[in-house]
C-alpha cells in the first residue's frame, strides 16, 4: 500500500518534473547559446576608425616611408583561426584542395585531421592563401588588409612589438626562453603580448595571411597621393607574385616578428609557419 | 583451386596499390620537409644548406614552380648566377609570366652583363606590372649598359617616381644624362645619389668629377675626384679587412678594424657582430663594449644598448664617454631620471667635453628646468669655442 501510494505520488509528479526538465535545458541551452555568442562576439575587436602611422623610417627598406594612412572601422580576429574551427569548415568540404599540408616530420604540429583533435586550439598552418581566403568567406568575413593588420598590431603609438618597445619573452619566436621551444602555442597563450587594441599572438606563433600583393614599394608611391591627407583604405597593388605576410613565426628570431616586419611568399604554398586571422569590416552607424 | 588463385591476385594487387601509395605519401611528406627546413635556412641565411633542401624536395616532386623559383633564388643569394638562371627558367617554364620570376630572371642575366637578353625579360616585367619599381630599375641600369642613354632615361626617371630616394637609380640617371651630355642635369643626378646614398658612396664623386670637367670647371672637377680616389681606397681597405676577417677568424686587429669601419660606414647591423666577435677575444676590454654599446643605440635596441654600456662602464668606471653613451640610452628609452644621473657624472669626470654638456642642457630642457638648461649650454659653447681655437 505504501509502495503503491508512493509510485503513485511520484506518477502525479511526472508532468511537472518534465516540464521542469525541459524548461531547465531550454535555459541552459539559451545561455550556452548566450555565451557562445558572446564569446563570438569577444574574438572580434573593433578597431575603431582613424589615422594612424604605416611603416618605418629606420627598419627595413620595404617598410619606407613611414607614412599616414586612414582606414574605416572594422573588426579583426582577437586570435588567429585554430585547427578547432578550420576543422568544422573543412569537413563541409567538397574541394581536397582545401586540407591543411600535414607535417609528419614534425610531431608537435603533424598530420591532418588528427591534429585539428589533439590540438584544437593551435592556430591552424599548412594552409594556402587561398584556403585562407575561402574560410574567411565562408564565414562571412576576410583577410586583413596589410593597414589593417599593422594598425591593429600597433596602434596609435609607434610600437616596435604589439606590447612595446623593449624585446621581452611575451611572443612565440626562435628564442629559448618563450616557454615554446620549436613548436606551435596554443592561441592565446601570451597574453602580455597583446596589442594596444587587445588583439593576441600579432608576433611571432604563425605568420598570417593578408588580403595584400606584395610590391616593396607600395608604401612610397601609395603615399606620394597622401603627401597632403592620409592614404584611405589602401588595399595593396593590383597585381603580384608573392602575398603579404605578417607578424613573424615560431622559426624566427624576434626581429622579424615586429608591427612593421613585412614577409612575402607564393599564395599556394602551404608551410608549417604560416596561418591567418579574419577581419570583416564594421557597419556605418548613421545618426 | 582457381578462386584460390584469384584471391591471391586480387590481394597481391591490393597491397601493391597500397604499398605505391604509402610510398608515394611518404614522398610528399620528405617533400613538405625538405621545403620547410629549406625555408628556415634561407630565413637564416644558410644559403648553401638551402640548396640542397631545395634540391632534395625537387628530387622528389620536380615540377613545384615555385619551390624552383626559391631554389634559384638560393643560388642567386651564393652569387651562382647560371644555376639560378637555370631554375628560373625552369620555374617561368612551369608559370609563365610569373612577374617575380621573370624579374629575377632579368636580374641575373644583368649580373651575367647579358644585357640583351635582360631587356626584354624586364620589358615583360613591368608591362605586366606598370608599378615595378626593380623592374624600371634593373631596365634602366641595362640600357645603360648598352649605352642605350636616350631610352635610359626616361625608364630610370619612372624607377624614381616609384622608388623616390634610390640612390643607385640617381646616379645611373646621372651616367645617362652625362652622355647625353646633359651635364647641369647629371650634377644634379649625382647631387641626389650623395643624398640618399649610404655613407661613404665614392660613384657619384666620379660623376661629379667628369661632369664639372666637362662643363670646365677644373677646381671641382679635381676635388670631386680627390673624394672618390680617397673613398675608393676606403672602400679598398673595407674589402681586405672583410676577407682577413674571413680567412684568419681570431685575427682580433682585423675585427677591430672592421668594427671601426663598419661604423664609419653606418653598417650598424654588421657592426654588432664585429664588436661580438671582438669581445669574444677580450671580453675585458671596455672600448668593444662600448662600441658595441654604440651599435645598438644606433638601431634602436635600447635594452641591448645599456646592457653594453653597463659593461663597459664595470671594466673601466672613470671613464667619461661611457657615462655619456648610457644616459644616451636611458634618455631614448624615456628615463630621464638615470640618464640625468649619467650625464652628470659623465661631466664631473670630464667637465671640459662640450657634447656632455649639450646632452644635459637638452636633458634639462625636456625636465623643465630651463635655467640648468642655459647653463649647460653656455658651458657647451664654451667648451666647443675652446676646442676649435686648439691647434690640431
Amino acid at each position: 500500500m505504501n509502495t503503491f501510494y508512493r509510485n503513485r505520488k511520484r506518477n502525479q509528479n511526472r508532468p511537472l518534473s518534465i516540464i521542469a526538465r525541459y524548461l531547465f535545458i531550454f535555459l541552459w541551452s539559451l545561455t550556452l547559446s548566450a555565451v557562445v555568442l558572446a564569446a563570438a562576439a569577444d574574438d572580434m575587436i573593433l578597431i575603431p576608425a582613424g589615422t594612424f602611422t604605416m611603416g618605418s623610417d629606420t627598419r627595413a627598406a620595404d617598410e619606407k616611408p613611414m607614412h599616414k594612412v586612414y582606414l574605416d572601422a572594422y573588426y579583426i580576429g582577437k586570435y588567429e583561426v585554430t585547427n578547432a574551427e578550420y576543422y568544422e569548415f573543412w569537413k563541409q568540404q567538397s574541394d581536397a584542395a582545401r586540407t591543411p599540408e600535414n607535417f609528419s616530420h614534425l610531431p608537435q604540429i603533424g598530420d591532418w585531421p588528427a591534429r585539428a583533435a589533439q590540438f584544437p586550439n593551435h592556430p591552424i598552418v599548412g594552409i594556402s592563401w587561398h584556403d585562407a581566403n575561402a574560410y574567411a568567406v565562408w564565414k562571412g568575413m576576410r583577410l586583413p588588409t596589410e593597414a589593417e593588420w599593422e594598425k591593429a598590431a600597433r596602434g596609435y603609438t609607434n610600437r616596435i612589438w604589439p606590447w612595446g618597445n623593449a624585446i621581452e619573452p611575451y611572443a612565440n619566436t626562435d628564442a629559448d626562453d618563450d616557454g615554446y621551444q620549436h613548436r606551435i602555442a596554443p592561441v592565446g597563450s601570451f597574453p602580455k603580448g597583446k596589442s594596444y587594441y587587445g588583439v593576441m599572438d600579432m608576433a611571432g606563433n604563425v605568420w598570417e595571411w593578408t588580403a595584400d600583393w606584395y610590391s616593396d614599394v607600395y608604401y612610397g608611391y601609395s603615399s606620394q597621393a597622401a603627401a597632403k591627407r592620409p592614404k584611405k583604405n589602401p588595399t595593396g597593388p593590383d597585381v603580384g607574385s608573392w602575398r603579404v605576410l605578417r607578424g613573424g613565426s615560431w622559426i624566427d628570431k624576434i626581429a622579424r616578428c615586429s608591427t612593421t616586419f613585412r614577409f612575402y611568399l607564393y599564395p599556394n604554398l602551404k608551410t608549417s609557419f604560416v596561418g591567418f586571422r579574419l577581419a570583416k569590416t564594421a557597419q556605418k552607424t548613421t545618426k | 583451386m582457381r578462386n584460390l588463385f584469384t584471391i591471391a591476385i586480387a590481394l597481391w594487387l591490393c597491397v601493391s596499390f597500397f604499398s605505391v601509395a604509402e610510398e608515394n605519401r611518404g614522398d610528399h611528406s620528405r617533400h613538405v620537409q625538405h621545403v620547410e627546413q629549406g625555408f628556415v635556412f634561407m630565413f637564416q641565411g644558410s644559403n648553401q644548406k638551402a640548396i640542397s633542401e631545395f634540391e632534395a624536395a625537387l628530387a622528389l616532386e620536380p615540377d613545384h614552380a615555385e619551390v624552383l623559383h626559391y631554389l634559384g633564388m638560393a643560388y642567386a643569394q651564393q652569387q651562382f648566377w647560371n644555376q639560378a638562371a637555370e631554375n628560373y627558367q625552369r620555374s617561368l617554364a612551369l608559370m609563365p609570366n610569373n612577374i617575380e620570376a621573370l624579374y629575377s630572371l632579368g636580374v641575373v642575366y644583368f649580373k651575367l652583363d647579358k644585357w640583351e637578353d635582360a631587356v626584354p625579360v624586364l620589358e615583360q616585367v613591368v608591362e605586366l606590372s606598370p608599378q615595378h619599381a626593380r623592374g624600371y630599375e634593373v631596365l634602366g641600369k641595362s640600357l645603360v649598359k648598352l649605352r642605350r642613354y636616350a631610352e635610359a632615361v626616361p625608364i630610370l626617371t619612372k624607377a624614381l617616381a616609384l622608388k623616390p630616394n634610390a640612390a643607385g637609380t640617381y646616379y645611373e640617371l646621372g651616367m645617362a644624362r652625362l652622355n647625353l651630355k646633359e651635364y647641369t642635369a647629371a650634377i644634379e643626378n649625382f647631387k641626389q645619389a650623395l643624398t640618399f646614398g649610404p655613407a661613404r658612396y665614392a660613384e657619384p664623386h666620379y660623376g661629379l668629377g667628369m661632369a664639372y670637367l666637362r662643363l670646365g670647371e677644373r677646381e671641382k672637377s679635381r676635388t670631386e675626384m680627390q673624394i672618390y680616389q680617397q673613398l675608393q681606397k676606403e672602400f679598398a681597405e673595407y674589402e681586405r679587412l672583410t676577407r682577413l676577417t674571413r680567412a684568419e677568424p681570431n685575427n682580433l686587429e682585423a675585427w677591430t678594424g672592421l668594427a671601426t669601419m663598419l661604423m664609419n660606414r653606418k653598417n650598424y647591423g654588421q657592426a654588432v657582430q664585429a664588436f661580438q666577435k671582438c669581445i669574444e677575444f677580450a671580453p675585458n676590454d671596455a672600448t668593444f663594449h662600448h662600441g658595441l654599446s654604440r651599435a645598438f643605440m644606433n638601431l634602436n635596441y635600447p635594452k641591448h644598448a645599456a646592457q653594453a654600456a653597463k659593461r663597459a662602464i664595470q671594466l673601466r668606471p672613470n671613464q667619461a664617454i661611457l657615462y655619456n653613451t648610457l644616459g644616451s640610452v636611458y634618455a631614448m628609452q624615456g628615463d630621464p631620471k638615470n640618464a640625468l644621473v649619467a650625464f652628470q657624472k659623465a661631466v664631473q669626470l670630464d667637465g671640459e667635453q662640450p657634447y656632455y654638456h649639450l646632452n644635459l642642457s637638452k636633458l634639462y630642457q625636456s625636465l623643465g628646468n630651463p635655467k640648468l638648461a642655459q647653463e649647460h649650454y653656455r658651458a657647451y659653447e664654451h667648451f666647443l669655442s675652446e676646442q676649435k681655437a686648439k691647434p690640431k
